[in-house]
C-alpha cells in the first residue's frame, strides 16, 4: 500500500466533493464568496498547522480555542491603544508562545496526559478571560482592519500569509533536522531518546510553537472585523484536530504531513457551504465532522491491522 | 563502579603475531541485586576478527554484551577500547566510538523510512540543518546495496519483516563507521539465502577491518565465519580458543560441564493418567509446529531449549494467548482449542508466566487480590466480592508457600523476585488446574526461594497435578524434570529421559549430534 | 536469555502498630479533601451568609441554596460516576456531555413528536444513551482504537445529532407536571433528583469496589496485559464500561430535562469538563488503576459548593463574575489536582526501581 495512501485519498474526496458541488451548486464557485470563505479560514489554517506538529508529536492540545481568544483580546487591546500593526503580530504571537510554554511545561515537564492538561488550561483561560473581560468587546481603531487596506487586498493578504506559512512550514517539517525529530518522538520516544533526540525538549518546543501560531492567527482575525468578540475560537480546537486527523495525520504519532491535513481542511471548510447550496440544513455540520473524524480513525485503525504488522 | 583513570595501561603482550586488541575487557564483573550475572569476565577483539560468544541462557552473554554498548555500568574490571581505557559508558557514547549493536529487536522508527532511519543514525545533531532527502536516499540505496539488502531506502520500516529491519541496522551501522560490530543471534529468523548474504557481509566486515562479537547457538555458523571463539558458563569465561582448535564436542563440553551444586527433591510419585496430549500442534503466526508431546498426571516434564526455540510460544498457545492453528491438543481426553485464557482456565489450564512483573504480578494491586485475579467466577459467584473468603485463600498460600511480606494487603510491587513468583504462582493454583504450565519459574529469583520453589514444584507432582516446566537452566531442567522434552526450530525434536547427561540436552537443543566430530 | 532482573531483600515482617494505620487513614487523599471541602463550605458559609433587611436568613446558609447546590450537582455528579470507571480503566470519555444533549432532544421528541408516553420515552432513551456508550465502546475495544480521539469523534457527532434533529432552534417543553416533579420538587425532604442520584451512587460505588468488575478495572488499568494473561475479559469489562457511561448519561439527561422544564440541543455543554474535574480532583488517577468512588462524590461536591458558593459572596456578586470564577478555580484546581495525582506514580516507579536494583 502506497505510504501516502491517506493524504492521496482523502485529497480524493476533496476532489469528488468539488467536483459534487461543481455539478450541484454551481453557484458555489462564485470568486468573492470563496475568496470570503477563504479568508474567514485563513486564521484556522495557521492554527491546522500547529496542531498536526502537536499530534505528529503524539499529544494533543485542546487549549487553543481559548488561547486564541486571549490571544484576540490582548491584540486587540494593544491596537485600540494604539500600537501599529507591525508590533501587534508579535506580540500576539509572543503571547500565545508564552500560554503555549505553560501546556509545554506541564506536559513535556511533568509528563502529564496533554488531553487533561489542555482540557484544564482550556478552562481556566477562558474563564479567566471572561472574568477579565466580561463578556466586552474590543472596539478596534480604524486603521486595523484589512491593514488599512481595501478589502479586497486586505483578503488576498490574508490568504496569501496563509498560505506562505502553510508551504514554509510544510517544507521545514519536511526538509529540517528539528521537524525530523517531531516525528522521531512521535514514532518512538525512547528510540529518539537512544538517538540522541532530547524528547521532553522537543514536546515543549511544539507547545510553545502551537501557541505562537495561534496568536499569529489571532491577529489574522483581528483585522477582519471591526470589533473582537470574546467568544471567539470558540469550537476551533475541534475543526482543527479534526482537518488534521481526517487529513492523515495518526493520532498515534509519527506519521502524517501538512498537505494532507490542508486537504482535511478544505473537505471540512467546504461541508458548511456545501450543506447550504444543497439546500440541506446546515446544522448537520457538526454531526457530518464527527462521523468524518470516526470514519477517518477507523479507516486508520483498520489500515494498521491490515497492512503493517511489526 | 569501573575504577577511575588508570596510567596508560599495560597493553596485552604484544608478540609479532598478536597485535594489541581492538577491544579488551578484563577483570569485568556485574551482579543485579544477589545474582552475579558476570564474575570477572576476560575478553578480547582483534579488528578484523570474527570472535564468536557462545553459551547456554543465562551464561552472562547478554550482560557482557550490553556492557560492552554501555547499556549496563560494569561493577569491577576494565574496558579498553584501541587502547583508551573508557570509563562511564554510555549508549549514546558507545555509538559515537564506534560500537555498534544488531540485537533481535531492532530498535528502528517503526512509522518512518528506512532512509530516514539511517539518516537519524548518521546525520550530525544539530537541529537547523538541512535536510538533503537526496542525498539520503542514496546514501541509504548505497549502504543497502552495499550489504546486498534489497530493501526499498522509501520503504516504511513498521512494513519490513523483521531480518529486512535486523540488515537496515546493519546498514546503519555500516555507515556509521562502526569499529565494533555486535551481532546477537542474527541469523534467527533468516531464510538459507538470507543467512548466506548475512555471512558475505559479515566477511566483508571482517575483511574492512572491523571487529565482529558474533553470539550465535549454531555452532555449523561459528565454525564457518568465526576465527575465536570465547565460552562463557554461569558468568565467567570458561576459555577462548581458535575455532580451528576446537571441535563441536569440545564446544558442548566447555558449555556445560559443571559440578552438580544444587541437589533437587526426588520424584515421590509414579505418573497416572495422560493428562496433556499434543498431536502435530502448531500456531502459524509464532512458528511453532508439529509439537507431539504427552505429559501425565504427578508429572513433572521439563521443556528445555535455547532461546527463540519456541517454548515460551507453545505455552501461549496452550494458553490461549496464540491460536492453535494446526494439530490437536487432547487435555483429559477431551479435544481442545482455547481462544483466550478466560477457556484456557476454564479447561483446567494454568499458566505462570515469564514476565513476572507485566504478566505475573499486577504490582500495584495487593497480594491477595493478585492471587484471587484468575477464580472471580468461582470465589465470588454473582461478581460479588467476599473479602473474608479473599484473605483466608490469601492466608493459606501465604501459609503454605512462605511468601515473606507484611501480610496480605501488601501490593505485589513489595515483594522480592521469589515472593512475587510465589505470588504468581498461588494464583494459578488457586484454579485447582490439572495442567500447570511453568516458564522460567526460578528467573531472578535467589537461590534459597529457588529451593522452596523446586520443593513447592515437586509436591504439587506428587499431589497429582502434570507439571510443565520451561526452563532455560539447565540443572533445573536436568534435576527437576522426570521426563525433559528439547525444543528447537519451534517443534519438539528429542524427549529424553530424567537424568539424561547435561551433554546430550544441550546438544540436542544446539541441533548436533554429540557424538559427531569426536577427535 | 537477559539477566535477572529482581533484588533478593526481605521485606519486613513484623505488623505495623496502630497509630502508623491511624495516620496513614488520615493522610489518605480522600480525607484532605474532605478536609478541604469542609474548610470550603465553612468559609462560603461565614461570607456568603447574610442576614437581609427583613431578618431573614439569606446566601449560602440557607436550606435553599443548599438544595439548589444539590440539584444542580446531580447531573454533573451522574456524568462523575459514569466516568470513574472509565477513567479507572486508564480509559477516557469525552462525550458523555453531548449524548446528555441527544438524549435530552430525543426524549423531548419523543413525547411531543411521537406522542409516547413519559415512561416509554424515558426506557428508550435510556436505551439510546446505551448505544451511544456502546458505539464508543464498540470502536474501542473491537477496533482498539485510541479512546481519546473516539470519544472526540462522538462528541462532535452526538452534539450534531442534537442539533441537526432539533434544527438547532426547537426547544421542547410543556411536560406534564408528573415529570417535573423528578427535577423541580422534592420527596421526603430532599430534591428528588438527589434520591435518584443516591441510588446510581450506591450503585456505582458497588459496582466499583464490592464486585469483581471494579477488581478487574483496576486490574485493566494498572496493567491491560498482566489483566489478560490473569484470565480477565477484558476487551467485555472496558465495554461494560462506556455502555454504563452512556446509560449514566441518559439518566442525567432525564434529571437536566425535568429540572430545566426543557430540552435543547445544548443541554449538558461543558459538562464532561467538570465531571472529569471531579473525578480526578477525586483522586483517581488518570493513568488508570488507582482511584475511588467516594473520591469521585467528594470531587463533586468540592465543585458544586464551589461553584455556588461563590455565586454566594458579595464580592462576587458585586462583580457579577460567579461563573468565570467557578470556572477558573475549577481549572486550577484540576491543574493541582493532576500536579499532585503523578506523585504516586513517580513513588510506585521509585520503588519498582529500588527492586530491580
Amino acid at each position: 500500500m502506497n505510504r501516502y495512501f491517506r493524504e492521496l485519498s482523502v485529497t480524493a474526496a476533496l476532489g469528488l466533493v468539488l467536483l459534487g458541488l461543481a455539478v450541484f451548486a454551481p453557484a458555489f464557485y462564485q470568486p468573492q464568496p470563496l475568496l470570503s470563505l477563504a479568508t474567514r479560514e485563513a486564521p484556522t489554517l495557521v492554527v491546522m498547522c500547529g496542531m498536526a506538529l502537536v499530534i505528529i508529536c503524539r499529544q494533543i492540545d485542546i487549549s487553543v480555542g481559548s488561547q486564541f481568544s486571549v490571544c484576540s483580546v490582548c491584540a486587540g487591546l494593544l491596537a485600540a491603544r494604539g500600537w501599529p500593526l507591525f508590533l501587534v503580530v508579535p506580540a500576539s504571537a509572543a503571547i500565545g508562545a508564552v500560554l503555549g510554554s505553560l501546556n509545554g511545561l506541564l506536559i513535556a515537564g511533568l509528563r502529564l496526559p496533554s488531553i487533561v492538561v489542555t482540557l484544564a488550561t482550556m478552562v481556566t483561560l477562558r474563564q479567566g478571560l471572561n472574568l477579565v473581560r466580561q463578556g466586552e468587546f474590543v472596539n478596534l481603531p480604524d486603521g486595523v482592519q484589512w491593514f488599512g487596506l481595501s478589502q479586497a487586498t486586505g483578503q488576498w493578504v490574508l490568504v496569501a500569509a496563509a498560505l506562505l506559512l502553510l508551504v514554509t512550514m510544510g517544507l521545514a517539517l519536511r526538509h529540517l533536522a528539528a521537524g525530523r525529530w517531531i516525528y522521531a518522538v512521535g514514532s518512538d520516544t525512547e528510540a529518539a531518546r537512544l538517538a540522541g533526540i532530547r524528547p521532553q525538549f522537543v514536546t515543549f518546543l511544539v507547545f510553545v510553537i502551537m501557541g505562537a501560531l495561534t496568536g499569529l492567527a489571532a491577529t489574522m482575525n483581528l483585522v477582519q472585523s471591526p470589533q473582537i468578540q470574546p467568544l471567539t475560537g470558540a469550537g476551533l480546537e475541534l475543526k482543527v484536530i479534526a482537518a488534521v486527523v481526517v487529513g492523515g495525520v495518526a493520532i498515534s504519532g509519527g506519521r502524517g504531513n501538512l498537505w494532507g491535513a490542508f486537504a482535511g481542511l478544505l473537505l471540512l471548510a467546504c461541508i458548511s457551504p456545501a450543506l447550504t447550496h444543497l439546500h440541506i440544513e446546515a446544522y448537520w455540520e457538526k454531526a457530518i465532522q464527527g462521523a468524518i473524524i470516526l470514519l477517518a480513525v477507523v479507516a486508520d485503525g483498520l489500515r494498521q491491522r491490515t497492512g503493517g504488522q511489526r | 563502579m569501573a575504577r577511575g583513570p588508570q596510567p596508560a595501561p599495560k597493553p596485552m603482550a604484544a608478540t609479532p603475531s598478536t597485535p594489541a586488541p581492538l577491544l579488551s575487557l578484563r577483570g569485568v564483573a556485574k551482579s543485579f541485586g544477589g545474582v552475579r550475572a558476570l564474575r570477572g569476565v576476560d575478553f578480547d577483539l582483534q579488528a578484523g576478527e570474527v570472535h564468536a560468544l557462545l553459551g547456554e541462557n543465562g551464561a552472562g552473554k547478554s550482560t557482557l554484551i550490553k556492557v560492552i554498548t554501555g547499556a549496563h555500568q560494569p561493577d569491577a574490571g576494565e574496558i579498553t577500547l584501541a587502547g583508551r581505557m573508557l570509563g562511564g559508558l554510555t549508549p549514546a557514547l558507545a555509538q559515537q566510538l564506534g560500537i555498534a549493536c544488531i540485537y533481535q529487536q531492532p530498535a528502528l522508527f517503526p512509522d518512518l523510512t528506512v532512509a530516514e532511519n539511517i539518516g537519524l543514525r548518521l546525520e550530525p545533531a544539530a537541529a537547523i540543518r538541512r535536510i538533503g532527502w537526496q542525498r539520503r536516499r542514496a546514501l541509504a540505496a548505497e549502504l543497502l546495496a552495499r550489504i546486498g539488502a534489497h530493501i526499498s531506502p522509501e520503504a516504511e520500516v513498521r512494513a519490513l519483516s523483521m531480518p529486512e529491519q535486523q540488515l537496515v541496522e546493519i546498514a546503519g551501522a555500516v555507515g556509521a563507521g562502526a569499529r565494533v560490530v555486535v551481532m546477537d543471534e542474527p541469523t534467527a529468523s533468516l531464510t538459507n539465502r538470507e543467512q548466506e548474504r548475512l555471512f558475505t557481509i559479515v566477511r566483508e566486515l571482517r575483511a574492512a577491518g572491523v571487529g565482529v562479537i558474533y553470539i550465535s547457538h549454531r555452532l555449523e555458523e561459528i565454525f564457518a565465519l568465526a576465527d575465536r571463539v570465547t565460552v562463557l558458563r554461569d558468568g565467567a569465561s570458561v576459555g577462548t580458543h581458535g575455532v580451528s582448535d576446537m571441535t563441536e564436542a569440545g564446544l558442548i563440553k566447555l558449555m556445560v560441564g559443571r559440578e552438580v551444586a544444587q541437589l533437587y527433591p526426588p520424584a515421590e510419585s509414579t505418573p497416572g493418567e495422560i493428562v496433556l496430549k499434543l498431536a502435530g500442534v502448531g500456531c502459524a503466526d509464532s512458528g511453532v509446529h508439529g509439537v507431539n508431546l504427552e505429559v501425565r498426571a504427578g508429572e513433572i516434564f521439563g521443556l528445555a531449549g535455547l532461546v527463540g526455540a519456541g517454548r515460551t510460544e507453545l505455552a501461549r498457545v496452550l494458553f490461549g494467548i496464540t491460536p492453535v492453528t494446526a494439530g490437536v491438543i487432547t487435555l483429559g481426553g477431551k479435544t481442545i482449542a482455547p481462544r483466550s485464557p478466560q477457556e484456557a482456565v476454564s479447561h483446567g489450564i494454568a499458566y505462570v508466566p515469564e514476565d513476572r512483573r507485566r504478566h505475573g504480578v499486577v504490582l500495584e494491586m495487593p497480594i491477595s487480590e493478585n492471587m484471587t485475579m484468575a477464580i472471580h467466577p468461582r470465589l465470588f459467584p454473582g461478581a460479588w466480592l467476599r473479602f473474608g473468603a479473599e484473605r483466608s485463600l490469601a492466608l493459606d498460600f501465604i501459609r503454605d508457600l512462605a511468601v515473606k511480606c507484611s501480610g496480605c494487603d501488601a501490593p505485589g510491587g513489595s515483594l522480592s523476585g521469589g515472593n512475587q513468583q510465589k505470588v504468581s504462582l498461588a494464583r494459578w493454583l488457586a484454579t485447582k488446574p490439572r495442567l500447570l504450565i511453568l516458564d522460567e519459574p526460578t528467573q531472578g529469583v535467589d537461590v534459597g526461594a529457588k529451593s522452596e520453589i523446586h520443593r513447592i514444584i515437586r509436591r504439587l507432582a506428587k499431589d497429582g497435578l502434570a507439571v510443565l516446566m520451561i526452563s532455560s537452566d539447565l540443572p533445573e531442567v536436568l534435576g527437576m524434570g522426570d521426563r525433559i522434552g528439547v525444543m528447537r526450530g519451534g517443534t519438539l525434536t528429542t524427549v529424553l529421559p530424567g537424568g539424561a547427561p547435561a551433554s546430550t540436552v544441550m546438544a540436542a537443543a544446539l541441533g548436533q549430534d554429540e557424538n559427531k566430530g569426536a577427535a | 536469555m537477559s539477566a535477572p532482573t529482581n533484588v533478593e531483600g526481605s521485606a519486613p515482617a513484623e505488623p505495623r502498630p496502630s497509630w502508623s494505620w491511624a495516620l496513614q487513614f488520615l493522610l489518605r487523599y480522600e480525607t484532605l479533601l474532605l478536609a478541604v471541602l469542609v474548610a470550603e463550605w465553612l468559609l462560603f458559609y461565614h461570607y456568603g451568609t447574610s442576614t437581609n433587611r427583613r431578618g431573614v436568613v439569606v446566601g449560602f446558609g440557607t436550606i435553599d441554596r443548599q438544595f439548589d447546590i444539590l440539584r444542580h450537582s446531580c447531573e454533573i455528579g451522574l456524568l462523575a460516576l459514569a466516568l470513574t470507571p472509565v477513567i479507572l480503566t486508564a480509559g477516557i470519555d469525552l462525550s458523555v456531555g453531548s449524548l446528555l444533549g441527544l438524549c435530552a432532544v430525543i426524549f423531548g421528541k419523543l413525547w411531543h413528536d411521537g406522542g409516547l408516553s413519559i415512561p416509554l420515552a424515558a426506557a428508550l432513551t435510556l436505551g439510546l444513551g446505551a448505544l451511544g456508550g456502546g458505539l464508543n465502546a464498540t470502536l474501542i475495544t473491537a477496533l482498539r482504537l485510541p479512546p481519546l480521539i473516539v470519544t472526540l469523534g462522538t462528541y462532535s457527532l452526538f452534539r450534531g445529532l442534537a442539533e441537526a434533529i432539533t434544527h438547532g432552534a426547537v426547544t421542547y417543553t410543556d411536560f406534564p407536571a408528573s415529570f417535573l416533579f423528578l427535577g423541580q420538587e422534592r420527596w421526603l425532604g430532599l430534591p428528588t433528583q438527589a434520591w435518584l442520584f443516591l441510588l446510581v451512587a450506591v450503585v456505582v460505588w458497588l459496582l466499583v469496589h464490592r464486585t469483581t468488575f471494579g477488581r478487574s478495572f483496576r486490574a485493566i488499568g494498572f496493567s491491560p496485559e498482566g489483566a489478560r494473561y490473569a484470565g480477565l475479559p477484558v476487551e467485555r469489562r472496558v465495554a461494560f464500561a462506556y455502555v454504563l457511561a452512556g446509560l449514566i448519561a441518559a439518566l442525567a439527561a432525564l434529571i437536566y430535562t425535568s429540572r430545566l422544564g426543557q430540552a435543547k440541543a445544548d443541554a449538558g455543554t461543558g459538562y464532561e469538563l467538570f465531571a472529569i474535574t471531579a473525578v480526578v480532583l477525586g483522586g483517581t488517577s488518570i493513568f488508570g488503576g488507582r482511584g475511588s468512588v467516594t473520591g469521585t462524590l467528594l470531587g463533586v461536591a468540592a465543585i458544586a459548593v464551589l461553584k455556588n458558593g461563590l455565586a454566594c459572596l458579595p464580592v462576587v456578586i458585586r462583580m457579577n463574575a460567579a461563573e468565570e470564577m467557578s470556572g477558573l478555580l475549577t481549572g486550577a484546581l484540576l491543574l493541582l489536582a493532576l500536579t499532585g495525582s503523578i506523585l504516586p506514580k513517580i513513588l510506585s516507579t521509585f520503588r519498582g526501581r529500588r527492586q530491580a536494583g
